[in-house]
């Protein structure tokens, strides 16, 4: 495992807001490196940054502070355009709440990064070869039946593993997910951490899981606490930890 | 390579067009801004189409009526002697581009019916004043150069066409017409009346004057008129009256003029008037009619330079204030639509800006899917784009096949509701006009989706400026 690539190395990461006169330091220095096929759980109080982070490391937002390397590419000092190109090539986002677009089919929502970096004249070259990925994709996980269905027609589970897909279409280094189950009841949630970990392991891609089960934290290869603004990568021990399991974690049946 | 470096130069990602298309089928709202676009477009198309036709008529009517260049003599300091026609006709005929010149005699006049007791001045009935100009003509001109052979053959009413002139033009429409038949008269026309009136001096005089009078070819008018030398100063007025006999009708489509002028022969006027004037206005045909403006000047200066006292001017200048009357209406109408149409496009920003709002975790989502945020911004200038060239589009077709069928309408409408739209009596074109402009009606098209792509950049840019962090948080 130590001798695998990095993919992710963010070292120092800050991040501040302004709340009013005041000003909320999120992050405070975390440090985080990360080698292909591995995972990791991110846990944390509620409000101690775990979004933050995630959107900092999927270069959705900029540190304040701190540096990052994607894949051996230093992001600092790149543009907005790149950052987006980078993300779109290396980066699948997987939401609590899914986020699918409404007016798209399960496999027009997956297919819809590949649609985001194709030009329009490369586009009927690529559509077959992509579709076909997709909806290879969309059968791995078991919605095969559903591909023509609009997110509206699916239940939780579904639409989190057309999320998934999606996230996982452009086989990206890094799978970033924000309370992947946090949105489901228990049963489907085992299916989509069994689906996610199965995936991300057979994809060869680096799994970052921000989440409140500690279960599912369990299952990742390591886990790490954010307290005060850093990342605590050992803390078995961490008092902070324990607090976290009265926690309750949103548990609610899929609509 | 690193793959930011691959990606590089991507151009339009296909996202842009497959997102607008699938937001704007799911909002009923777009098929209603793209209606409201479509139907702007079609109505401004239309009234260009309509008011620039009415503008070609009209000039073309009023040209009809009025010739290429006028020469009037003074009438001040000279008089009417020193106006002699030869030397008029001599200054203008010799400019090379002069094509033909009609001297005509005018003198104003009342007229009315041989034998009624009364002048009716005041007859408000139809304001049918009775006040005429006379012209006195010379047949064999005006029949080779002016076009009031056209506006005898234009009559309406088959008792009152001229016969033979109407008869040989349809038999041998190119045959040179027959100045002598010009004022002759059709004697099967008025076998049932006296034929005593064959004797007198023939006039033409306008369909309407006559159908106002009661009159038909073959009966008689009386022609009231002042001599030259009138003595204002004197207890009793002397007149001249002279009794003619209508030998035709005509109808230019310009009813002022059908209304107020009749013909006669120059002999004819001379008899009646007594006058000692050659020459009242001298109508000059002329070679290339793109070139009015500048043979008016030169004439005017020929005439000047020949001691000759006249002023000269184009039927333009002669009609200018009718002809920018109907310009001033076609551009106020132009412009009252082209704000119908600004306002349209405001639909289609009112449209976007809603649809930013509703779709701002979308932003968020297009962006974590690795779409830049000018992209996101062009998802949605694209809608715009989308719905004011479908608008503009729909606008076009529907807007080009109204105005290129404006008539049928017009009938249809008449046939359904009885509603005449379009008098023909009271415009003086007998079919609704309409000039279709393609290259106008396209630079219509295109400038509502300019104008609608620059508003539509506001709502984008308002889309590309969402913090996406922001935006997924969005509820």
């Amino acid at each position: 495992m130590s001798d695998a690539k990095v993919v992710l190395r963010a070292t120092g990461l800050q991040r501040r807001f302004r709340m009013g006169q005041e000003t909320v330091e999120i992050l405070r220095g975390a440090d985080l490196t990360l080698r292909a096929g591995e995972s990791v759980a991110i846990m944390g109080r509620s409000g101690a940054g775990k979004s933050t982070l995630l959107h900092l490391l999927g270069l959705l937002d900029r540190p304040d502070g701190g540096t990052l390397e994607l894949d051996g590419t230093p992001t600092q000092a790149l543009s907005r355009a790149a950052r987006a190109r980078l993300r779109n090539r290396l980066v699948g986002f997987v939401f609590q709440f899914y986020h699918l677009l409404p007016e798209l089919t399960a496999l027009e929502n997956t297919l819809l990064p590949k649609l985001i970096a194709c030009g329009p004249f490369a586009w009927p070259g690529r559509r077959r070869a992509a579709r076909a990925e997709a909806l290879a994709l969309l059968a791995e996980l078991g919605l095969a039946d559903r591909a023509g269905h609009r997110p509206g027609k699916l239940s939780g589970g579904e639409r989190q593993r057309v999320a998934i897909a999606r996230a996982l279409v452009q086989r990206p280094r890094v799978l970033l997910c924000d309370e992947p189950t946090g949105n489901l009841d228990e049963r489907t949630s085992d299916v989509i951490a069994d689906q996610l970990f199965d995936l991300s392991h057979r994809h060869g891609t680096t799994l970052v899981l921000v989440t409140h089960d500690r279960e599912l934290a369990g299952r990742a290869s390591r886990q790490a606490l954010l307290h005060e603004g850093r990342l605590d990568q050992a803390p078995a021990a961490e008092p902070g930890f324990e607090a976290e399991k009265a926690a309750p974690a949103p548990l609610q049946s899929s609509p | 390579m690193p793959p930011a470096r691959r990606a590089r130069r991507r151009g339009p990602e296909v996202y842009r067009p497959f997102l607008a298309t699938r937001y704007l089928l799911a909002r009923p709202v777009s098929w209603l801004a793209m209606a409201a676009i479509g139907i702007g477009v079609a109505a401004l198309i239309t009234v260009v189409s309509v008011m620039n036709g009415f503008l070609r008529d009209t000039m073309a009517f009023v040209r009809g009526t009025t010739a290429d260049v006028l020469v009037l003599p003074a009438q001040g300091a000279g008089g009417g002697r020193s106006a002699s026609r030869e030397d008029f006709e001599r200054v203008v005929r010799e400019h090379p581009g002069v094509a033909a010149v009609c001297s005509r005699l005018v003198r104003p006049a009342v007229v009315k019916v041989h034998g009624a007791a009364n002048l009716y001045l005041n007859d408000t009935q139809a304001g049918d004043v009775n006040f005429v100009n006379v012209l006195g003509i010379e047949p064999a001109d005006e029949a080779r150069h002016s076009d009031l052979l056209k506006y005898l053959r234009q009559v309406e009413l088959p008792h009152l066409r001229v016969r033979e002139v109407g008869e040989a033009d349809a038999a041998d429409p190119p045959r040179a017409p027959d100045p002598a038949r010009l004022f002759a008269l059709d004697r099967q026309a008025i076998r049932d009346r006296s034929l005593a009136n064959a004797d007198l001096p023939r006039i033409l005089i306008g369909e309407e004057r006559m159908a106002g009078l009661g009159l038909s070819p073959g009966d008689a008018v009386e022609l009231v008129t002042l001599p030259d030398d009138v003595d204002f100063g004197s207890q009793s007025l002397a007149s001249r009256t002279g009794t003619f006999v209508i030998a035709g009708a005509f109808r230019s489509g310009k009813y002022e003029f059908d209304m107020q002028s009749m013909f006669v022969t120059r002999e004819a006027f001379r008899d009646w008037t007594a006058t000692r004037q050659e020459l009242s206005e001298m109508a000059v045909t002329a070679r290339d009619p793109r070139q009015l403006d500048q043979l008016r000047d030169q004439l005017a200066q020929g005439l000047r330079a020949a001691g000759l006292d006249a002023s000269v001017m184009t039927w333009q200048d002669r009609h200018r204030i009718y002809l920018s009357a109907v310009k001033v209406e076609r551009n106020i109408l132009s412009i009252v639509l082209a704000f119908f149409v600004l306002l349209t496009c405001t639909l289609t920003f009112s449209m976007l800006t809603m649809m930013v709002q509703e779709k701002v975790r979308d932003i968020g989502i297009l962006s974590a899917l690795g779409a830049p945020s000018l992209g996101v911004g062009a998802v949605f200038s694209t809608c715009g784009l989308f719905v004011a060239g479908a608008g503009g589009l729909i606008g076009f077709v529907l807007g080009e096949a109204l105005a290129r069928n404006v008539d049928p309408i017009k009938q249809w409408i008449r046939d359904v509701s009885g509603i005449e739209i379009f008098p023909s009596n009271v415009y003086a074109f007998k079919t609704l006009p309409s000039e279709v402009n393609t290259a106008l009606d396209a630079a219509i098209v295109l400038a509502t989706v300019v104008f609608a792509g620059i508003i539509c950049m506001v709502p984008a840019w308002r889309a590309a400026r969402l913090d996406p962090v922001e935006a997924l948080r969005h509820e």
